[in-house]
């Protein structure tokens, strides 16, 4: 006799599902056009529901403004609001009490060369997504929102991660022989 | 002007509330499924999985679908949408800097956008899985994090101003 479907069997399927990457980005991008449609009038730029990179530099800089007084530059709806868009600590917490829940948070120290390379990569990767304007999530929302400068950027970022995979490749082949 | 369904007075106390509990969803769910963009391309270039690289381009597809959604519900919140039917095809949406002309907007597309690729390979995954493995304990990713927010403040203060005036220096003034 087949198992009747009861509340356990739905709660297994939805957690696949909610491990799903697609689930995530089915939310993120109907999230970021109720965002828009929520916010919009505390100021632009429109398709700016979520981005890691200009929510980073809005985060800092305008904490920075707040602090230090300063008037560096940053997105008007972040200007213009009491405080700046809070997106990226929020994904700080939600992915911190994740980990901690399911038991997957370990603390994994390295090198000072290391750190040193990450925070060089952080640092370049933060200055050429915010010359285009958005780091690879806003390319994917901009995309949607109709733009198509945003598809040249992921299709040459595609090329980019090509590029990059095929040298570390190259690179594991000759430290094995 | 757009308008949202919130007014300025509220939307001002609203936005960094809301952006909050969104972005603690986006980062409980980014946690549970490895979400990446830049590693979706690589799993399937290597393995030919295609389970990371859904999530990428489920983002693109839902992001429209949301927009034409909203479009729907809130047009005076959508401005411009269909943004390239409705102006020059290949320029910016708004918010990008003025006064260059669409060749520059294109290298500020092309050449960005393979070095970010680039690099957030070689290091392992992009912003936000950077972000999340912070969060999960990695020191790299942390000092990556912090690269990024040492980088906020030098773009604003200096990389910005440099990049739009390299562009008319070589003719791509508007």
């Amino acid at each position: 006799m087949p198992p009747e479907p009861g509340p356990q069997n739905t709660q297994f399927h939805f957690s696949h599902l909610v491990r799903h990457p697609a689930f995530l980005g089915a939310l993120i991008g109907v999230l970021a056009a109720f965002s828009q449609a929520l916010l919009i009038s505390a100021g632009g730029p429109e398709a700016y529901g979520f981005c890691v990179a200009c929510h980073t530099r809005d985060l800092v800089n305008g904490l920075t403004n707040i602090i230090a007084d300063t008037s560096l530059a940053l997105a008007p709806i972040s200007g213009n609001a009491i405080l700046p868009v809070m997106s990226i600590v929020g994904v700080l917490i939600g992915a911190f009490l994740s980990a901690k829940v399911h038991r997957e948070h370990k603390i994994k120290k390295a090198d000072t060369k290391g750190y040193a390379i990450y925070f060089l990569g952080g640092f370049l990767v933060l200055q050429f997504a915010m010359i285009f304007g958005g780091c690879p999530y806003r390319a994917a929302l901009r995309t949607g929102y109709g733009d198509l400068t945003a598809l040249v950027f992921i299709i040459t970022m595609a090329f980019g991660v090509v590029v990059g995979t095929l040298l570390m490749l190259k690179r594991a082949e000759k430290e094995e022989s | 002007m757009a308008t949202g369904i919130l007014t300025k007075e509220v939307a001002i106390y609203a936005v960094p509330l809301v952006t909050l509990l969104l972005g603690v969803l986006i980062g409980y769910l980014a946690q549970r499924s490895g979400y990446c963009s830049v590693g979706g391309f690589r799993d399937y270039l290597l393995f030919r999985h295609t389970r990371i690289l859904s999530g990428y381009l489920t983002l693109i597809v839902a992001s429209f679908a949301g927009y034409l959604l909203f479009w729907f519900l809130t047009p005076a919140a959508m401005e411009h949408f269909f943004w390239a039917l409705t102006s020059n095809p290949l320029s910016p949406v708004p918010g990008a800097p003025g006064g260059l002309a669409p060749a520059a907007y294109l290298i500020f597309a092309a050449i960005p956008g393979f070095l970010v690729g680039f690099i957030c390979i070689l290091l392992g995954g992009c912003p936000i899985r950077q972000t999340v493995m912070a969060s999960e304990g990695s020191y790299k990713a942390a000092f990556f994090f912090i690269g990024m927010a040492a980088g906020s403040i030098i773009f604003a203060a200096v990389v910005s101003g440099w990049t739009v005036s390299l562009m008319k220096a070589i003719g791509f003034g508007a």
